[in-house]
């Protein structure tokens, strides 16, 4: 009885192995054609390898038949054809790759929307959270602290006072 | 002292403190122009579409952009290095003024002449008459006299502080059971504030210094009349 269960989990390891085991192709039976951009069956639209490994689709009786039609004149292939024989080996056209997919809208979007809910949270702070300024920061008080600057003569150089006619006692 | 919306450093006064400014000025042109050459570097990188898989090396490339920086920062190490000492030079100071720093007040002692000691404290924000500057005046300032050599001495009694007058250069740490020297030069006279400058407990941001620069016949009554 041990040893029938033993046999039984046994044989269930074997198949998760199998399940798990990374020699498991899922390239399913389409056709190897070349290296590939790695080496590995994969398929890949990719503009800087232009070759994948494997063909895009399965080979059907169809193709087969366009590809031996191939391998003749090609004049006497109709466009139809063409395509058909270029979408049969790949997923998209070099246009397809390259277009522009518009991703740039949705992240201006949703980066204005978060912009804007953070300067209504900045709005609801100021209404409802922070204290008021103190009092130095009145009208009355500011312009008497700059006067006082004024007075003694901060910054005569290049900064605040350079710019005052202390001759004629106002604002260059 | 600061004004408001103001980016930059103070107006100096002090010679050393110019030098500083100037320094500051030739390094900014320096970072301002690498600056906007890495920043067109990276855009050109952004909008180009070429592609070379199998790049590896360019030995002429990687010597220029070896050399090229060496040779920059020559041009900033070599004006760096002559401030550098030159803030060292000991100048034969004609008065000095100790600082202990406490928490959370600077007490002051000149003893050249008579002792003259006192605490300055900063004046509260509800005390302040209408022309204050709120975490900046103190009750009892600085007298010093300008276009005289003085030698600070700042030390602790607590814990660590720093003395610091920013348009005068100068930001000397005061450690207990520690005496730091250095000296300045005031070249105008006025009022020149700064702010404790070592993280020293709760009222670190409330114990401002103040400098009153005088001329010598100002400073000699005052110091008489402490």
């Amino acid at each position: 009885m041990a040893s029938r269960l033993l046999s039984l989990t046994s044989r269930q390891a074997q198949k998760l192995q199998k399940c798990m085991s990374s020699s498991v192709s899922k390239t399913g039976a389409r056709e190897v054609v070349g290296y590939g951009f790695n080496g590995q069956h994969n398929y890949a639209d990719r503009v800087d390898f232009p070759m994948p490994a494997v063909r895009f689709l399965e080979n059907t009786p169809d193709i087969l038949a366009l590809r031996e039609k191939e391998k003749g004149d090609w004049k006497k292939l109709s466009l139809e054809e063409k395509k058909a024989l270029y979408r049969a080996s790949f997923c998209q056209t070099f246009s397809e790759m390259k277009a522009p997919t518009g991703q740039w809208k949705s992240v201006v979007g949703l980066t204005l929307m978060i912009s804007s809910l953070s300067l209504w949270i900045y709005m609801a702070m100021k209404t409802f959270v922070y204290k008021p300024l103190p009092e130095t920061f009145s009208e009355e008080r500011v312009q008497a602290q700059l006067q006082r600057m004024i007075d003694i003569r901060v910054d005569p150089i290049e900064g605040l006072t350079s710019k005052y006619d202390y001759e004629n006692n106002r604002w260059k | 002292m600061s004004t408001w919306g103001v980016l930059g450093l103070q107006n100096s006064n002090s010679p050393l403190m110019e030098q500083l400014i100037f320094f500051h000025d030739h390094s900014m042109v320096i970072l301002i122009m690498i600056t906007i050459l890495v920043g067109y570097l990276m855009s050109t990188l952004f909008f180009n579409k070429l592609i070379n898989r199998y790049l590896l090396e360019g030995q002429l490339l990687e010597v220029i952009w070896t050399v090229l920086p060496a040779v920059t920062l020559i041009f900033i190490a070599l004006p760096s290095l002559r401030l550098l000492y030159l803030l060292d030079e000991v100048g034969s100071p004609s008065l000095t003024l100790k600082t202990i720093g406490h928490q959370w007040y600077w007490s002051y002692e000149y003893s050249d002449f008579q002792d003259v000691e006192f605490d300055s404290y900063m004046v509260p924000t509800n005390d302040l008459p209408l022309d204050g500057f709120r975490l900046l005046d103190v009750d009892n300032r600085v007298v010093l006299p300008y276009n005289t050599q003085v030698r600070l001495l700042v030390t602790a009694a607590d814990v660590i502080h720093s003395w610091t007058v920013p348009t005068l250069g100068v930001k000397v740490d005061g450690v207990p059971g520690r005496l730091n020297q250095t000296s300045f030069f005031m070249s105008r006279p006025g009022l020149f504030y700064g702010q404790c400058s070592e993280i020293c407990g709760a009222n670190h941001s409330f114990m401002p210094i103040v400098l009153e620069s005088v001329n010598m016949n100002t400073f000699i009554n005052w110091i008489n009349s402490q």
